[in-house]
């Protein structure tokens, strides 16, 4: 019986291939949209599982609670995890580490013989010797319970390792590593580890011992407990633990161990601990050592993807029960044959099925083709283990299966209840409500695509903004180069002096950190006459007297620093929004005022010499906080700033790189500038960007497919009526216009429902961003527009095929 | 006694008023009967037809179909019963046009719960009294009208129905196709195979042992 069925099945799927096609494409596409998002959830969701003692491992965490509000964070002072460990038996080991946070760029140099070799490698971390302990890494040279032991080791990955030493082994050479965060020192590599499949939050590349480096003096300095809040710190729990027990006991140790430093500092605090397995999804801390994954993202996709494939399944409801008319007569015959409807519905199921199981073939087949473009899109990289992939595949089975049991339950029932005598005798008619029905259908598929291109309109329009909005500075034509190592900070006064004769250079300025960049540095300042109980945080950039120029930012009161003015080195800068943070009236009034800021308990004053207008720093997504730029007591920057004249850009670069091999023989030459470097902060918008307008693709696409569908078999019913007008004397364009009217009623209908709704959406999803554009009439003008105009395409073809047609030929086929 | 039909009415409602089809209906069929039913268009012959099929149901009258009152039957028992004992011919023949003449003949066996190697054997008994073994794999729309409505035929036949419904069999055929019909008709009712036709046909009601005139949704005797 089911061999019967399904060979009817195939038989109807030949027969008519418009159909099949749309509806196996459709069902493919949408199937395959569904795959991707799975990898994707799937592997948000396996984030830090593999870990072998994960379960007793936690990550500690802190609530900065200030007179202004709270703010969360991952890290903690360095003394928390030796405290944690001396003051609750519940805590078996502690690990810390932290990321070479005021690096973009980290310069490691290999010795080899007379031949010294530099690269640049970007994700780096000091660690703790019990952090491989923690966390598994699967090491193919050297032990990774020892190796960051001893002083001055570091662990690579397999990727540095073939770069810096080529086939021989890493193991007991030595490298040198310049670090804005951990000083220069020479290191000997102890360990190299293959990067898993497994995704960890911990996404860096090698790992220096923190015996040895800059950040171990700094912590023995620096034993306040209030600030200095740079360590991801993880305890390891005893088993059996009761998690809320401990926790509970944990404003009491913040008062034991941190109240003098917290009165001193004006703050309060508490304290947090995540587990790790939670870190990158369950989190309520925002930010954390690579970016947490979001529910609501995920939420986004998914429903996006079961939206795809809702469309195609629907493309197969209306087209099956559209085309019943054709069916009737088979269903009839079987009735009086002897089936029972229950025996028609297996059979019209058994088709769905084996539709969507063809589909789920090919569609099998896109996903592998896609994923190297998804990969991209979605900056993630889908490796699995054999088993992984067959519980992925049979998942995927599953979801197929569903999908065609989904399209096809409502056509079999629709079609099993046919009536015999009426199908057999006389002419059928579709039912009002299967009409309806299929009209609902298509309006809530159009719904759908409609919204989707009213959020690509809307993210198209957000970025476009974000690119272009005024910053408050000149962001174009910033050349930024890197000063990662001793020598290249010691070339500093030469080589600005270089650029700055150069024809092709309007301005040269250097800078501890520049906008677009993180800003780690903050200090808390209050005006005269106030105490440190009412200083207010800005965060603050080292600079030389030239930045401010080059960068273009402007003076609204008060002066800049520059060459003229000598004795600048107590002098201070502020923003517009620092001078009404500390209370000024008017930046006028704050020119001349002194602030300061306690330093341990030592307080340092500044003169207020300037107030620039305010700029944005950091992304749009953040609002415009108060800022202070100060001179460098030593020219040690960071980085050095050269404001492009005019358009020639390469020839300005052959000056630069030209200057600096001169100045720096064995240091390759580095740039980036510094727009694009503020584009990266976009990186996630950009993805759903992407990710949007793909999806926005696939499914007007499928939903085009099955509104040509209908269209086509529209016309071929009505090619009699069609015929008798035309001999009455109807033009071409009235009969298209009388075959598109009623679908483009239906796609008016849907953008009538679906703009509302998006608006909603969208809205909620700007507020992330400070400065957003408002979503104004124009967007649904464009998308009305856009949708009609796909509709009608889609549509027109049919219409007008059927509308030049020989009226004679289609009366005599009658 | 094969069937009888009592005071069976059947009836719609147009605006207000009632449009009778059938009126009053009596009738009995015999095991072995031929019997031809014929009126002019209208007259409720293909209504009677259906009701007797059990394809249709009147508003008023009994059925009894080898001594079970159908109407009272549930609709299960009531496909059951048709399923055995009955089977339909058609005037536009009605073949499933996915499935080869072969698929075609075997399907009411499939419905019937027949097993594999039996169907077989009764599929290639029927093709060969039928003499169309070289036509098995082809699709209905490969055959002339005659050819389709022996196809149409041998599968009414395939489940040694005790009664075959016929609804102007030779309706869309040309005469000496429609001739060869009948034959089969006569040769089939030779047999024990109790046959109720409509026709519009004196000639092919010639060859029936019985005729049954409806006008107006009322016998004519």
């Amino acid at each position: 019986m089911i061999k019967n069925y399904f060979k009817i099945a195939w038989r109807n799927l030949m027969k008519n291939k418009v159909f099949s096609f749309i509806n196996v494409f459709g069902l493919a596409a949408g199937l395959a949209s569904c795959m991707l998002i799975c990898l994707y959830v799937y592997d948000e969701l396996r984030f830090d599982k593999h870990h072998k003692n994960v379960e007793q491992l936690y990550q500690l965490g802190t609530v900065f609670v200030r007179s202004d509000g709270e703010k969360k964070s991952s890290t903690v002072p360095a003394g928390v995890a030796a405290a944690m460990k001396q003051e609750f038996p519940e805590v078996v080991n502690t690990t810390r580490f932290t990321t070479l946070f005021a690096d973009d760029k980290v310069l490691l140099q290999y010795k080899n013989g007379s031949e010294t070799r530099s690269f640049y490698e970007s994700k780096g971390c000091v660690a703790d010797a019990s952090f491989f302990t923690f966390f598994d890494y699967n090491f193919i040279e050297g032990t990774a319970t020892t190796a960051l032991v001893n002083p001055n080791s570091v662990v690579i990955t397999e990727a540095i390792a073939q770069k810096i030493f080529g086939k021989t082994s890493a193991l007991n050479k030595i490298i040198h590593v310049e670090s804005n965060t951990n000083g220069t020192s020479d290191y000997t590599v102890t360990g190299v580890f293959r990067p898993g499949a497994e995704p960890t939050h911990i996404d860096s590349e090698f790992f220096l011992s923190f015996l040895g480096g800059g950040l171990e003096n700094y912590t023995k300095q620096q034993t306040s407990m209030a600030g200095n809040n740079m360590f991801f710190t993880y305890v390891e729990l005893q088993k059996g633990t009761n998690v809320e027990h401990l926790k509970a006991k944990f404003p009491a140790f913040v008062d034991k161990y941190m109240g003098n430093d917290l009165k001193k500092a004006g703050f309060n605090k508490r304290q947090l601990m995540t587990a790790v397995s939670d870190i990158h999804l369950n989190s309520e801390i925002p930010e954390n050592v690579t970016p947490p994954g979001s529910w609501t993202y995920l939420y986004i996709l998914m429903s996006i993807a079961l939206f795809t494939l809702l469309i195609a399944c629907i493309n197969f409801m209306n087209l099956s029960t559209a085309r019943s008319s054709k069916r009737s007569g088979e269903v009839g015959i079987r009735k009086v044959l002897g089936a029972q409807r229950q025996g028609l519905i297996y059979q019209f199921m058994s088709e769905s099925l084996l539709l969507s199981g063809i589909a789920f073939i090919f569609s099998i087949a896109i996903v592998r083709l896609l994923i190297p473009v998804f990969e991209s899109v979605s900056g993630k990289i889908f490796s699995f283990t054999p088993p992984q992939y067959l519980g992925l595949i049979s998942i995927f089975l599953g979801l197929s299966i569903v999908a065609g049991l989904l399209a096809g339950i409502y056509p079999a029932f629709y079609l099993s209840s046919f009536i015999p005598i009426k199908v057999l005798k006389g002419r059928f008619s579709n039912s009002l409500a299967a009409v309806s029905l299929r009209k609902g259908l298509v309006v809530f598929q159009f719904t759908i695509s409609v919204m989707l291109i009213v959020a690509s309109v809307v993210i198209a329009n957000q970025m476009d903004f974000l690119r272009s909005k005024d910053l408050g500075f000149a962001k174009d034509q910033q050349l930024v180069i890197p000063l990662r190592s001793e020598t290249s900070k010691g070339i500093y006064t030469p080589l600005k002096n270089a650029l700055s004769v150069s024809n092709q250079i309007q301005s040269v300025g250097a800078s501890a950190y520049y906008p677009g960049i993180f800003n780690p540095e903050d200090a808390n300042y209050y005006r005269e006459g106030q105490t440190a109980d009412d200083s207010k945080p800005a965060r603050t950039n080292r600079i030389d007297d030239n930045f401010l120029q080059t960068m273009d930012i402007k003076p609204v009161a008060g002066r800049l620093f520059g060459k003229a003015f000598t004795a600048d080195s107590s002098s201070i800068i502020i923003n517009e929004k620092a001078v009404s943070a500390l209370g000024f009236a008017s930046p006028e009034e704050a020119v001349g005022k002194k602030i300061s800021t306690d330093r341990q308990t030592q307080k340092v004053s500044w003169t207020v010499v300037g107030v620039v207008k305010d700029f944005h720093f950091e992304d749009l997504k953040t609002p415009i906080m108060p800022f202070a730029f100060m001179l460098s007591e030593r020219p040690d920057y960071n980085y050095l700033l050269a404001h492009v004249k005019g358009q020639d850009i390469t020839t300005a670069l052959k000056t630069a790189e030209t200057a600096w091999h001169q100045l720096n023989p064995n240091e390759p030459f580095e740039y980036s500038f510094l727009n694009d470097d503020f584009q990266k902060n976009y990186k996630a918008e950009n993805r759903l960007s992407s990710i949007v307008g793909y999806f926005t693709f696939i499914a007007i696409l499928i939903s085009c497919l099955g509104l040509f569908g209908l269209a086509t078999f529209s016309a071929e019913q009505r090619t009699k009526e069609i015929g008798v007008r035309k001999v009455l004397g109807a033009s071409v364009s009235t009969i298209v216009a009388l075959l598109s009217k009623d679908f483009l009623k239906l796609v008016l209908v849907a953008v009538v429902i679906a703009s509302p709704i998006a608006w909603f959406v969208m809205n909620k999803w700007l507020q992330d961003f400070a400065y957003r554009i408002n979503i104004n009439w124009t967007v649904f003008a464009i998308t009305t527009f856009v949708a009609l105009m796909i509709a009608f395409l889609t549509i027109g073809f049919q219409a007008i095929k059927a509308a030049v047609a020989n009226p004679v030929k289609s009366l005599r086929t009658e | 006694m094969l069937l009888n039909l009592k005071n069976i009415y059947k009836w719609y409602n147009v605006g207000g008023n009632r449009t009778f089809i059938l009126k009053d209906i009596n009738f009995e069929v015999q095991e072995g009967e031929f019997i031809s039913i014929m009126g002019p268009s209208g007259s409720g012959k293909s209504t009677l037809l259906n009701i007797i099929g059990m394809l249709d149901e009147p508003n008023e009258g009994t059925y009894n179909f080898l001594h079970e009152n159908v109407f009272k039957l549930k609709e299960k028992q009531r496909a059951q019963l048709y399923k055995q004992y009955i089977g339909f011919v058609f005037q536009q023949y009605h073949l499933i046009d996915e499935l080869t003449v072969y698929e075609n003949i075997e399907t009411p066996l499939i419905y019937q719960d027949v097993k594999t190697s039996e169907r077989k054997a009764l599929v290639a008994d029927m093709l060969d009294r039928f003499n169309i073994v070289g036509k098995k794999d082809l699709f209905p729309n490969q055959l002339s009208g005659g050819q389709q409505q022996l196809v149409g035929i041998a599968r009414a036949l395939i489940a040694k129905p005790k009664l075959i419904l016929a609804d102007e069999p030779t309706g869309n055929l040309n005469s000496k196709q429609g001739e060869e019909i009948m034959q089969l008709f006569k040769q089939l009712n030779t047999e024990g195979v109790t046959i109720i036709q409509v026709t519009h046909s004196e000639k092919n009601a010639a060859y029936s042992s019985h005729i049954v005139n409806l006008l107006d949704g009322v016998i004519k005797r």
